[in-house]
């Protein structure tokens, strides 16, 4: 396996594990029925109470663990040799990317507060983005130099 | 000589080329120790920063040097007057409040004509999904001079409305039973007037570090590690004491 592919899909995997970390504290926590302690950003009881912080009566914290769980999942098939499942997570860290995004948008124009544990997912996720772009970009221009006459 | 162990090298690097089965053991055991490890430290995290430690985990917002104020404004009963004031956040959809009007109600039979009990919106709407709908239909009821009587039928109705998906249905039945004018309580349950009202309430909690429903203050005092009634009970007379 390409030294390159091998670090990429580690470092997905250990954001992952950050992002698993986070999702199901917040996930727990609030199913435990107590409010989120929040340090820097300081709204996450107003972001979590709000109507979209669930997404058809679940929270959206749930389906950020089942992100989090697949992309790693994916990752570590990439680590020991399956390279092509970092290609399958592809598609979801674009999708969670523009969640993320929107979760964002409503942050700041909406509900006009932050929560800590978004803001951290959403730096999870863009990193994630930034590293599978990288990882295409490798490939594509390999798969280009293998065309060239 | 030397051919020969070229051509051994060459045949052990094509063997070394030989694409090696793949197992799925490597990475389905990696991706359980990352997710125990992950579950272990939420768990941890949780139970750190959970009920049972002290409230080491505040919120920037009270470090940021504003001083908790409980107003005891609000959908009151008892004596209006008194000088001891009970204020509960609570939670429609959560069944601990329900059993606790109960033992609020308890409470203000016994020293009606010293408390005062006010009520205060916290719906936690990211774990009860009818809390918010819930929190404006009581508000819309007060608009038409029965809080209280809503108040008293979500709380003893609450399996009916709790998980179902359009508990306006329940709430437009209810309204109809306390004899609002249905078509005007619906109009009030959307009035931002209303939603302000409950985002106060709300905010106020947050900044008294509410960290879970229902919760009391005594005397702007939280009452906290309450084991039963009776120690309810004997902390508000205490205070009714102490104000005389």
């Amino acid at each position: 396996m390409k030294k390159k592919t091998a670090w990429i899909s580690a470092s997905v995997a250990l954001l992952a594990f950050f992002g698993m970390v986070d999702a199901a504290y917040v996930a727990l926590h609030s199913s435990r029925g107590f409010l989120l302690p929040c340090g820097l950003a300081g709204g996450c009881d107003q972001v979590l109470n709000s109507p979209y912080a669930s997404f058809l009566g679940i929270p959206v914290a749930w389906f950020g663990l089942a992100f989090y769980l697949t992309t790693a999942a994916c990752a570590l098939f990439a680590f020991f040799g399956f390279e092509g499942a970092l290609r399958l997570s592809f598609p979801l860290v674009s999708l969670a990317l523009a969640f993320t995004s929107y979760l964002f948008y409503l942050q700041a124009f909406v509900i006009r507060a932050f929560c800590d544990y978004c803001l951290l997912s959403a730096f999870l996720v863009t990193l994630m983005f930034a590293l599978h772009l990288w990882l295409r970009q490798g490939s594509s221009s390999a798969s280009q130099s293998w065309h060239k006459p | 000589m030397n051919r020969s162990n070229d051509q051994k090298s060459k045949a052990v690097k094509s063997k070394q080329r030989e694409p090696q089965p793949r197992s799925l053991a490597k990475p389905l055991s990696a991706l359980a120790v990352l997710v125990l490890a992950a579950a272990g430290v939420a768990m941890f995290l949780v139970k750190r920063g959970g009920p049972e430690s002290p409230p080491a985990a505040a919120s920037a917002s009270v470090d940021l040097g504003q001083k908790p104020v409980i107003t005891p404004t609000g959908w009151s009963k008892g004596n209006l007057a008194a000088k001891t004031v009970l204020v509960e956040f609570g939670d429609f959809q959560c069944p601990s409040c329900a059993a606790a009007r109960i033992k609020v109600d308890t409470a203000l039979k016994k020293f009606e004509k010293d408390l005062k009990v006010v009520f205060k919106q916290y719906p936690m709407s990211n774990i009860h999904r009818n809390a918010m709908g819930a929190a404006q239909a009581s508000e819309a009821a007060g608009k038409q001079l029965k809080f209280w009587e809503m108040y008293e039928l979500l709380f003893a109705r609450q399996n009916e409305w709790t998980n179902v998906p359009d508990a306006l249905t329940f709430f437009l039945k209810y309204a109809t039973e306390l004899q609002l004018d249905v078509e005007r309580f619906r109009q009030d349950m959307l009035n931002s007037e209303i939603q302000n009202k409950i985002f106060r309430d709300l905010l106020e909690g947050q900044v008294a570090q509410v960290r879970s429903v229902p919760t009391f203050f005594l005397n702007g005092k939280l009452m906290q590690g309450v084991k039963n009634d009776a120690e309810f009970e004997e902390l508000i007379a205490q205070a009714i004491r102490t104000a005389q």
